[in-house]
């Protein structure tokens, strides 16, 4: 990590440090204040080129934000727009709505796009159907969302803060309601079917790194849990059975930020350098091997935690819901195993080996 | 988390993909030839000395030692890419897996000069093979209740009486490198007084008695010593250090990608099936076990870098042995649950036959080479917790 990175890190830190983790209901479905407070900072468009109204920075920085972010189990759309929404507006060439202003990306697979103009470029396109999913609906006020026109996807930009959002919630209590778009303007792009696959992808590593930070906050967690509760007259850490499931949870985690940042690193090198559907092999992998350690990770967790970890004043299930949410979204952990398998059989049945140590 | 489990990312090394190319174009031929063919766990049972020699000819024994004892001053990351090729072939390395993986790199750091120019160039050469002679009949997991003994004679020899077991291959091999007590055990301090001896196995008084493991295959033996007498230049290392000497032996005995690898060809052989079939539930176990896989490469390949960094990463080498066996393991079972076919090593569907014997060698996976209990244990230390 950069000097400029660990301080990008630390400034998230400060701020996180002034806002205890909530739990969100439909009256407080996330932390304005928090977003606020990052916003003024800046902290809302790293890895945006400045000429766009970001705040310049790599993409590296911006992964390190969200990681921060995501292991203070903070509720605000910081990886979306970051990781997602942003980058891919950018990429298009469609204007970035102002990055203090919250905006969010989906997959509109039942979205039709139409054009409402004849330019090739970057131009104006109405929505019809309905979007399922979204992540921060009604938090969020602009939605980029990924639809689908007569001539191949389209990237589409929405105002939604006049758009009533249905109210849906995830495992963690945060907001994944709907929007029935009817003719709805937006701005947009044509995208080619490659890059509609790279966009998916990239929502996928968004949650993927966001679930490798939670995993690693959740073991750091259970371990000084561990070391702090004592029974029998011993603290829980001291005990074989708990090491040994501790021991197991560490060998997740430490799988996990292996192929996490293996990931990170390709889609930082690009389609160019690494091979555009390697790209996506690669986030594949890394979201389908997230996905499977929460599993272990979160039951062990809640297993050494005991009956505390199961209340909502105990802070576990912050990131434990979380996890349990993350690992499918942003397309199922079942659809990534298969884009996966489908990539890695690509040149033939006996091609598995040489993906598998091409891909990553 | 802590340090002492997290390494640096692998830097991609061009040599590394460079030598895989050539290795990938041999075994292409040698497949072709009819000179091997593809099995399960073949670090274990493949033992084919000709073999050995077509890899000590091409320059991928050895790979990183100095030249002039045979090696070949490879980077780790080069060597990592020769063995993970090989093992996902399902080549028949077994021969001389030990010697090129630890018994080298152990003589390189602990023996004298002349015991170096004497056997490093022939196990680079691949006609030199060695055993591991840690376990035995009352000492596993607890490695250091170890009650072989050897006493100094009044020529300065060593006289050798004990036996050790899960010797693999011993009876196809030259060397042992033996773990023995030199002193009584001291209960105050139970890893003082052992040391490791360099042991001919041609020596009069050795006896190597077979032990076959589930599937009937002969790898394992019991290696018993009477009145053995090794000359006293063949002490490895100090007198008195073997504890130490056998615990950096380990980290490289845990830390390749053998240790996730064993059963890599049940999931080409079902990779082939879910290709022709394109049955979703079997594109689906694919998927997540490649997902496994591929994260597992990038923990070893951590460790390969912190090997060329000069670094002994002993924990990290626990952690991936734990997660990597496992996933040996677990591989048969998620493939059955979405293939219809019956283990048997008399199949006639090549399917069946490598889930037979991935199958019949799955308990080995997690017990040797330390089990994971105990690389477990490893890895809570690393955690802080002991």
């Amino acid at each position: 990590m950069s000097t400029d990175q660990d301080l990008v890190v630390e400034t998230v830190r400060d701020i996180l440090a002034g806002f205890e983790p909530t739990v969100l209901t439909a009256e407080k479905p996330w932390d304005a204040g928090l977003w606020a407070a990052l916003a003024g900072a800046g902290l809302t468009g790293v890895g945006l080129p400045e000429d766009d109204g970001g705040s310049g920075g790599e993409l590296a920085d911006a992964v390190a934000i969200v990681r921060t972010l995501a292991a203070g189990a903070a509720p605000v759309p910081v990886a979306e727009q970051l990781l997602v929404a942003g980058p891919a507006l950018v990429e298009a060439g469609i204007a970035l709505p102002p990055v203090e202003e919250p905006l969010t990306f989906a997959l509109g697979d039942a979205v039709v796009a139409h054009a409402s103009d004849d330019g090739d470029g970057p131009g104006r396109f109405t929505l019809t159907g309905t979007v399922t999913d979204v992540a921060w609906a009604g938090v969020a006020r602009h939605l980029a969302v990924l639809a689908t026109g007569p001539a191949g996807p389209v990237l589409a930009l929405v105002d939604v803060a006049a758009v009533p959002a249905s109210s849906a919630a995830n495992l963690a209590g945060e907001p994944r309601g709907s929007f029935v778009l009817d003719d709805s303007a937006a701005s947009g792009a044509l995208l080619t079917s490659a890059q509609a696959e790279r966009l998916r992808a990239r929502f996928a590593l968004a949650r993927a790194v966001q679930l490798a930070a939670a995993l690693e906050r959740v073991l750091a967690w259970t371990v000084q849990y561990a070391g702090e509760r004592q029974q029998f007259g011993r603290p829980l850490g001291k005990f074989q059975a708990i090491q040994m499931e501790l021991a197991q949870m560490a060998g997740e985690v430490t799988a996990v930020t292996a192929l996490t940042d293996a990931a990170v690193q390709a889609v930082e090198q690009g389609a160019v350098e690494r091979g555009a559907v390697d790209v996506v092999l690669a986030v594949a992998a890394a979201k389908v091997r997230a996905g499977a350690a929460v599993e272990v990770v979160a039951r062990l967790a809640h297993q050494v935690h005991g009956a505390i970890g199961f209340t909502q004043e105990y802070r576990l299930h912050h990131l434990t819901r979380r996890l349990w949410s993350w690992r499918d979204e942003a397309g199922s952990e079942l659809h990534w195993a298969r884009v996966l398998a489908g990539g890695l059989l690509a040149d033939g049945p006996d091609g598995l080996w040489p993906a598998l140590t091409r891909v990553v | 988390m802590s340090n002492s489990l997290t390494l640096a990312p692998a830097p991609r090394s061009e040599a590394a993909e460079r030598v895989r190319a050539e290795v990938r174009e041999f075994l292409a031929a040698e497949l072709a030839a009819g000179s091997f063919t593809t099995h399960v766990d073949t670090w274990l049972s493949g033992v084919d000395p000709a073999f050995s020699r077509k890899l000590g000819e091409r320059g991928w024994l050895g790979m990183t030692w100095p030249k002039k004892y045979g090696g070949h001053e490879r980077s780790a990351m080069e060597r990592y890419a020769v063995t993970e090729e090989l093992l996902a072939a399902g080549a028949p390395v077994a021969a001389h897996w030990i010697a090129d993986r630890q018994s080298g790199p152990n003589l390189l750091r602990y023996g004298t000069e002349a015991q170096r120019e004497e056997i490093l160039p022939r196990i680079a050469a691949g006609e030199c093979f060695f055993v591991i002679g840690m376990s035995e009949p009352d000492s596993g997991s607890d490695l250091a209740s170890i009650r072989t003994k050897a006493t100094r004679n009044a020529d300065g020899d060593w006289v050798v009486n004990g036996a050790k077991v899960w010797t693999s291959n011993a009876h196809a091999s030259h060397y042992a490198i033996t773990l023995v007590r030199t002193a009584p055990s001291d209960p105050a301090n139970r890893h003082a007084g052992m040391s490791q001896l360099l042991i001919d196995l041609s020596l009069p008084g050795i006896t190597v008695n077979p032990i076959r493991i589930l599937d009937g295959g002969h790898h394992f033996n019991e290696v018993v010593f009477d009145d053995v007498v090794v000359p006293g230049n063949m002490l490895l290392g100090e007198e008195g250090n073997g504890w130490h000497q056998v615990t950096a032996e380990l980290a490289f005995e845990r830390s390749g990608p053998e240790r996730f690898l064993s059963t890599y060809p049940l999931v080409a052989e079902f990779a082939r099936r879910v290709a022709d079939s394109g049955d979703p539930a079997g594109l689906a176990t694919l998927g997540r076990l490649s997902a496994r896989l591929l994260a597992l490469r990038q923990l070893s390949l951590r460790i390969a870098a912190a090997l060329d960094r000069g670094e002994l990463p002993d924990i990290p080498a626990a952690l991936v042995k734990d997660v990597g066996t496992t996933f040996e393991g677990d591989v048969i079972e998620e493939i059955r649950k979405v293939v219809d076919v019956t283990p048997s090593l008399d199949s006639p569907d090549p399917l069946g036959r490598a889930l037979a014997e991935a199958q019949l060698h799955a308990p080995g996976y997690t017990l040797r080479g330390g089990t994971n209990e105990i690389l477990k244990g490893i890895v809570a230390r690393g955690l802080g917790l002991r």
